[in-house]
């Protein structure tokens, strides 16, 4: 009953046997052991196992791993492109205390910064309105808004013609990429 | 960074694990040859289990194991662990089954659809019993008994009274009488419960798990099992969210355990999302019925206060909800004479357990309800009648407790001010275009001193190990789940030790490799025990230290030498002294190379039968009232709160903020809905907890208070406002609307029908309740 | 829990797509934007043996606007595509504000328009918008080619007209007319991730300053969508102020049959569907009366 498909996740490629109806949350999770991606309720009604497909936020555990193939996915692990170079969506969200267990964080982080490709400049309302398909059971939220409108202000920043390359102590992305940074879309 | 980060914003030590995904939780680990595990549970509410054949499940290819409960030994367990006759759960049921959900086998396999194939082969009959539903057909004469030692079905009854309750009322000028209900509700911790079991030659055992209570999944899976405490280790990894839902011992900490030892295979189980909702723990649903009396001019007389609280099908926690309800009824204000009953009734419903808040929200949803109807009564607004009753430092509830620091009053100043209450309150209920305000109030305990799992150990232990290359590991129990508290203890070291945060490893929540003992995360207990242990072992090493560098420098070791900067160093000449890893090094030196250790214990002594100390607060909502769709949307919440000295402001936040969101939920739109013992809504769709569109804004404030008791003057924070939410929300949406809700959630649906004279409707959505189940999901 | 174990096929032609279905019959499913489908194999409420995906044909995404044909929606066009487009936000606002509802934004960005309507759940919040719009549905199989108008897709809860061989290939709304306007409102408990209790489009044409037309169709309030035909035709020729509104919405409220549930009760259903139809054309009628007013309300009501 397995097939073999060819997933592309965070720019690598990956050769895996898998059953169809094992969902993309299962391979991450189990096969590729990108543990990093969660599973909240598998009913696609937390958020905590949102992945970019191509750029856009979908609920891995309601996708099929075979209806990926063909297709761009970015998972949590992939937002950073090293240890001191975090996506903006992450260092703030590390500076403005909007983590507490941390288990809504990396679906949470993944609907941040697609916002943000889609709307650089995202008014209140409208980050609420972004987050809305993440639960957090924590923070209240307001961490999490707050860290938002940072990483929009810093992305701002570093998408102003005249800004100097990244600040690798702050992670700011160096150059001007204001559609999300680390992300690969 | 700084090494003076208490009363800092000082971000998480597990921050970038979180943010980068590397965190590791329970079910995020596989181990070589691991099996899964999968759980069949009764369908049916109470039972006989007249046959039980596994063999079908057995037989399937790769299933390893089939666990049923006489497989298991018969060792009930509980927390309760102090009353042995209230420990009455068994990991795998034996002969019947009490609720839906209870667990009746339990499968491994080599991968997880093999296992949930096997548990569709086990084939179970079940001889029917009559079943009851809620307290009053539980406490009915003849009504079904659920454990045969407890034939009224009142499993625990607790009494607290001071003072001489008929003067009280006879001297009072106005009383009242009112009755509240409250619904169960789920932690809803986004991380499912998650176990994995090693066992290694000796068959000991090593459990990773999601827990909030590493010693007391330790101890219990130890007894259950008849291993030795110390055969078993228990390793709490990154854990997500718990409030009270993960600090027991689990059947599938159990199933894992004993199937490991079976197979000597690692065994992991992992709970589903519906699992959860329709079987885990939730809060204790109570009927509340209090009676209380008043002066003209608003002093409190007396208080007669009766709670049944529907425990479910097991104790759980109960015995703890039963006795803190009763206190916390008392808490607050200054009650000349005070009367609580309480009973803890079974159900075959799923056991209700912990919960953020612990007995408070519903105590003080009904508490604070009525002193704002109270006030209306008596045309006294309703902060003026709480400030005139309000505790004060050295009040009491005869032998019971003791309030030490208390900004209570503080508080209600504060919020007035903050939410322009004398204003906006100035207008009568109904009258502000569907907007309103209202207040509620909470105190809360900061730890728990009544040893109820009667441990041998301190209640909380800390070792400080300094290494001559500047770092120091620190070791111990305590739990963090998400709180914070890893990097809160941490703040407490570096402060102490004058260290930077980077400086500090930290090994913590392992059962084997930190020092015994600690009882976990709950009560709100960790900053105040474990952070008190924590600065004792500090001492012991900076002790250590200062000696080394006065005989040195010739100082004066009790009065000059400070540790600051990452110096050992003469407080008023810092040219005198040295870096802390050479003063680690030369006291090793000193010492033939014996280590620089500090341990550090604290066990409470002395302080009542409840806490070391109370913290307080005062809350006001705003909400806006569509009177003609009854949907209440809290627009703002203000909170002024006493939780002693801010030890991390960003931290503290971060648990109001949380705490709001819980509260709202309790509010307006969270219940787990029963029908025929069955959890109807058990998924996150009909599940209502707020969502990021929902929450208000949220602005607080901390009246600071320096409590002896704390470390560096700290108090709990992080589940005390739970407590208020409701209640201000209720008042909000009285002052909104005209109606006084005083049994939640206040759905739009109950709101409305109150609002047009209707009772027709919320019981005929109870009766509807129960006979269709929710439609499919509408997407594509 | 695991999904039921089922054979996969991605066929890259529409043709193949039907040959599969007219060979697997009942035993197939077909899976569109899956955010449903999965729920319910995971639940064990589906056991198909055969899902036939099709997102690997090309051209089924498409979303086309013409002035003169209208808006042209394929069966993988998925709903954050029509909340995005900017012709669904300039001509058919009801319609962003039925998709604005749909559950959440991950949701939105897998599921599509016609699985929605194909899932024929009775609180599908596109199907309300489109049946008052008038729009028709193309069905394809091995056998031909058929259209329908979309009211008459559904059957029943979960149930639609499809024959098994049949796929749902393409929703055709009609052009935008003058002086008319649309809105969708829906009321859920809380504001996200939610389901409606109560979904509402409402739409009417104005002439000389009176209703020349009207359409009100309710959602969840019966096992299809409910088209309120008396209580729409009640308002023509009458001034769209409060006194007509409120009498349409008393009309509806009486004529629909809604069940109670978790998520709600009959009776709070159908006092709520009274408030909604008469808020709905309201703002329909805002937007009749004229493009201005319609971008302000388009604007405050929909948040991409």
């Amino acid at each position: 009953m397995k097939q073999t498909i060819r997933l592309r996740v965070n720019g690598d490629a990956y050769e895996v046997a898998v059953p169809p109806w094992r969902t993309l949350n299962e391979v991450l999770r189990e096969d590729l052991r990108l543990t990093g991606t969660k599973r909240g309720c598998g009913d696609g009604d937390c958020g905590a196992c949102t992945v970019l497909l191509d750029g856009r936020s979908v609920t891995s555990c309601l996708m099929l791993a075979v209806e990926a193939v063909g297709h761009e996915v970015t998972t949590v692990e992939g937002l950073a492109t090293a240890r001191d170079a975090l996506h903006p969506v992450q260092a703030e969200f590390i500076a403005a205390g909007a983590i507490q267990c941390g288990y809504c964080t990396p679906g949470m982080e993944l609907s941040a910064a697609y916002l943000l490709s889609r709307n650089p400049a995202p008014t209140d309302d409208e980050i609420r309105r972004g987050l809305s398909g993440n639960l957090c059971r924590c923070t209240g939220y307001q961490k999490i808004f707050e860290a938002v409108r940072r990483a929009a202000d810093r992305l701002k920043e570093a998408a102003r013609p005249d800004a100097a390359a990244g600040d690798p102590a702050t992670g700011g992305p160096a150059g001007g990429d204001p559609s999300g940074g680390g992300a690969r879309p | 960074m700084t090494s003076r980060p208490i009363g800092k914003d000082v971000p998480r030590v597990d921050g970038w694990a979180k943010a980068t995904g590397s965190a590791l939780y329970t079910d995020d680990l596989s181990l070589p040859g691991m099996l899964h595990g999968a759980l069949l549970r009764s369908p049916v509410p109470h039972a006989r289990i007249a046959h039980l054949d596994t063999r079908r499940a057995a037989a399937l290819p790769g299933v390893k194991a089939v666990v049923v409960g006489s497989d298991l030994p018969a060792v009930r367990y509980g927390n309760w662990r102090l009353v042995p006759t209230t420990q009455d759960e068994l990991a795998l049921a034996r002969d019947k089954v009490r609720f839906v959900g209870d667990e009746v086998a339990a499968v491994a396999a080599v991968d997880r659809d093999t296992a949930e194939e096997a548990l569709a082969l086990i084939r179970v009959e079940y001889e029917p019993l009559p079943a009851v539903f809620d307290l009053d057909a539980a406490m009915a004469a003849g009504a079904p008994v659920l454990h045969e030692a407890t034939p009224d079905n009142v499993s625990v009854t607790r009494k607290i009274a001071f003072g001489d309750l008929e003067a009280g009322f006879g001297a009072s000028d106005y009383v009242r009488e009112d009755t509240f209900t409250v619904q169960a509700v789920s932690h809803a911790y986004l991380e499912p419960c998650a176990t994995l079991a090693q066992a290694d030659d000796l068959g000991r055992i090593t459990l990773t798990t999601s827990t909030q209570t590493p010693y007391i999944v330790q101890c219990l899976l130890a007894s259950t099992l008849g291993l030795r405490e110390n055969e078993v280790r228990v390793v709490k990894p990154a854990v997500g969210g718990g409030f009270g839902g993960k600090m027991e011992l689990r059947p599938w900490d159990v199933c894992a355990a004993f199937i490991a030892r079976r197979t000597g295979k690692p065994v992991k189980f992992t709970l589903s999302r519906e699992e959860e909702l329709a079987t885990g723990r939730r809060r204790h649903p109570m009927r509340l019925r209090s009676r209380v009396g008043f002066k003209r001019d608003g002093t409190l007389m007396a208080k007669d206060f009766q709670v049944l609280l529907e425990g479910g099908a097991y104790n759980s926690m109960g015995p703890t909800a039963t006795f803190l309800v009763g206190n916390f009824g008392a808490m607050l204000y200054r009650y000349p004479a005070y009367r609580y009953a309480g009973a803890h009734v079974y159900t075959n419903h799923a056991p209700a357990g912990a919960m953020r808040g612990f007995g408070a929200p519903q105590a003080l949803f009904a508490t604070e309800t009525q002193m704002n109807m109270a006030a209306e009564a008596l045309g006294i607004d309703p902060i003026e009648l709480r400030l005139k009753n309000a505790m004060r430092p050295g009040d009491e509830i005869p032998d019971v407790a003791t309030v030490g620091t208390c900004g209570f009053s503080e508080c209600l100043e504060r919020v007035a001010e903050m939410s322009g209450w004398r204003e906006k309150r100035s207008q009568g209920p109904g009258k502000g275009g569907g907007k309103g305000l209202g207040i509620g109030c909470y105190s809360f305990i900061t730890g728990g001193v009544f040893n109820w799992f009667n441990t041998p150990y301190p209640f909380s232990a800390a070792e400080v190990r300094a290494y001559a290359d500047g770092t120091v590991h620190l070791l111990t129990m305590a739990s963090d789940i998400g709180q914070g508290s890893d990097t809160v203890l941490q703040q407490i070291l570096a402060e102490e030790l004058g260290i930077r945060m980077q400086d500090i490893h930290m090994t913590a929540g392992d059962t084997a490799m930190t020092p015994k003992g600690d009882l976990g995360t709950w009560g709100s207990r960790v900053t105040l025990m474990a952070g008190n242990a924590v600065l004792e072992a500090a001492r012991q090493v900076k002790e250590e230290l200062a000696r080394m560098v006065s005989l040195r420098f010739d100082l004066n070791v009790v009065q000059e030498v400070e540790l600051k900067d990452g110096m050992v160093r003469s407080k008023f000449r810092p040219d005198r002294g040295i870096p802390f890893a050479e003063a680690v090094a030369m006291a090793q030196k000193a010492n033939r190379g014996k280590p620089v250790i500090g341990r550090g214990t604290y066990t409470p002594r002395d302080m009542g039968l409840v806490t070391p100390t109370f913290s307080f607060g005062a809350q006001v909502a705003e909400v806006d009232v569509d009177r003609e769709t009854g949907v209440t949307r809290v627009t703002k919440v203000y909170t002024a709160h006493d939780c002693g000295t801010v030890l991390n402001p960003m931290a503290v936040d971060g648990q109001v903020h949380g705490c709001i969101q819980m509260g709202m939920g309790y509010a307006l739109s969270e219940e787990l809905v029963m029908r025929d013992g069955k959890t109807v809504n058990a998924s996150f769709l009909d599940y209502k907890m707020p969502g990021a569109l929902d929450m208000p804004e949220c602005e607080a404030v901390c009246v600071e208070t320096h409590d002896p008791r704390g470390p560096f003057g700290a108090k709990e924070t992080g589940e005390g406002p739970i407590s208020a939410t409701a209640p201000a929300i209720a008042d909000a949406v009285w002052h909104a609307s005209g109606h006084r809700a005083t049994a939640l959630p206040i759905t739009a649906e109950k709101l409305l029908a109150a609002l047009d004279g209707d009772d027709s409707v919320a019981g005929e959505r109870r009766a509807e309740a129960s006979c269709a189940v929710p439609d499919p999901r509408p997407r594509g | 829990m695991s999904l039921c174990k089922f054979a996969y096929h991605g066929p890259d032609t529409l043709d193949e797509v039907l040959a599969l279905l007219a060979a697997h019959g009942p035993a197939a499913r077909v899976m569109a934007g899956g955010t449903d489908l999965v729920v319910k194999m995971s639940r064990g409420q589906v056991a198909p043996a055969v899902v036939i995906g099709l997102k690997r044909v090309p051209g089924l995404g498409d979303l086309h606007f013409d002035p003169v044909r209208g808006l042209e929606l394929g069966c993988m066009t998925r709903v954050s595509a029509v909340l995005e487009h900017p012709a669904v936000a300039a001509h058919y606002p009801a319609l962003a504000e039925a998709a604005q509802a749909t559950a959440t934004v991950q949701i939105r960005n897998m599921a599509t328009i016609a699985g929605n309507l194909c899932n024929a759940s009775p609180c599908a919040d596109n199907a309300p918008t489109l049946v008052a719009r008038g729009a028709s549905v193309e069905l394809r199989s091995p056998r031909g080619h058929r259209a329908l108008p979309l009211a008459e897709l559904f059957r029943g809860p979960g149930q639609t007209v499809l024959a098994p061989d049949e796929l749902l290939v393409r929703i055709t709304v009609p052009p935008p007319r003058a002086a008319t306007g649309f809105a969708y409102l829906s009321l859920s408990q809380r504001s996200a991730v939610d389901v409606s209790a109560v979904g509402v489009a409402a739409g009417l044409t104005l002439a000389d300053g009176r209703v020349a037309e009207a359409r009100i169709v309710l959602g969840a309030v019966a096992p299809t969508p409910f088209v309120a035909t008396a209580a729409a035709d009640a308002l023509r020729g009458r001034n769209p102020d409060d006194a007509a509104f409120r009498a349409a919405g008393a009309a509806a409220a009486e004529a629909c049959a809604p069940i109670g549930d978790v998520r709600a009760s009959a009776g709070y259903r159908r006092k709520m569907v009274a408030v909604l139809v008469r808020r709905a054309l309201e703002r329909a009628t805002a937007r009749a009366l004229g493009e201005g007013t319609a971008r302000a309300a388009r604007q405050a009501e929909v948040t991409p």
